[in-house]
């Protein structure tokens, strides 16, 4: 087993869903080539992988997008890099660019998909946990990739470069 | 999307045939649901024992149909997913609004 870390490890995503599952056990596979992970973090890595794929191939399947492992010592860093617009929230939702980067921000993409954020310069946002908040059916998205691989990670950070027009989707694990 | 669909008395028990249920199935699926529940079923059981993995879009398919369901007095119970199904819905808490059976004998006691 390799043991000099950061391995690094870069791939193109599979464009149709049901491309996904195999290749998120190819990339599986990589990464248990140079760690042993238990089953739990195994689970979580493919959450995230099927998600983060699954929102590519819904929103810019004709742009492709890559992504990007760093597995370290003791994390895991799972990266999506995709040409196009940034972001979009809903109208309601404060945009990006963000005026204000000291506060926590409730955001949604749809009337049922609404998320909290805490902005981290104006191009740039972290994920928050939303289980503080608690659920019920009535208030229960049909849409919640993004709440998967927040609550599957310790950190999901979304930034968008707006002179590379790249959007950066980046997850990490404590693995 | 490949469906099986077995009545066992007033329950009606589909089990999902593809291994992936995901982005590609996930709004045919709703809709071959919603349609049995449009034509009279209250009482249905979804078996995932051949399912390998489940994406949000279909969780939000599962969703969509449990709050079809609910307001007719109806029941719906999830049986026989594998571990990483399973793992799915206990970290969203899908397991707190869902029936969650491990076989379909303990679903059918549901009823």
């Amino acid at each position: 087993m390799n043991k000099s870390f950061p391995i690094i490890l870069e791939l193109e995503t599979p464009q149709h869903p049901d491309d996904i599952f195999s290749f998120i056990k190819m990339v599986l596979a990589k990464i248990l080539d140079h760690k042993m992970l238990d089953i739990a973090h195994q689970q979580k890595i493919k959450m995230i992988l099927v998600e983060l794929i699954t929102n590519s191939i819904k929103h810019s399947a004709d742009q492709g997008s890559q992504i990007k492992l760093v597995i370290d010592q003791p994390s895991l860093s799972i990266q999506k890099f995709e040409k196009g617009l940034q972001i979009e929230f809903s109208a309601s939702s404060q945009q990006i660019p963000f005026e204000e980067v000291d506060k926590i921000l409730k955001i949604s993409f749809s009337e049922e998909n609404n998320h909290h954020i805490q902005p981290l310069d104006r191009y740039k946002f972290k994920f928050l946990n939303p289980h503080k908040e608690g659920f019920d059916i009535e208030h229960m998205p049909e849409h919640f990739g993004f709440y998967i691989i927040t609550i599957a990670s310790d950190s999901f950070i979304y930034q968008y470069d707006p002179e590379a027009k790249e959007n950066r989707y980046i997850v990490n694990l404590n693995i | 999307m490949n469906i099986n669909k077995q009545k066992i008395k007033e329950i009606l028990l589909i089990t999902i045939e593809d291994a992936e249920a995901n982005l590609s199935k996930s709004e045919q699926f709703k809709e071959l649901v919603l349609q049995e529940i449009s034509a009279g079923e209250r009482k249905l059981i979804i078996s995932f024992a051949n399912v390998e993995y489940v994406d949000s879009s279909f969780l939000g398919a599962l969703v969509a149909i449990l709050k079809s369901l609910l307001p007719l007095n109806g029941k719906l119970v999830l049986v026989e997913m594998n571990n990483d199904i399973e793992n799915l819905f206990q970290l969203t808490r899908l397991d707190k609004i869902f029936v969650v059976k491990d076989t379909l004998e303990t679903a059918l006691t549901e009823f």
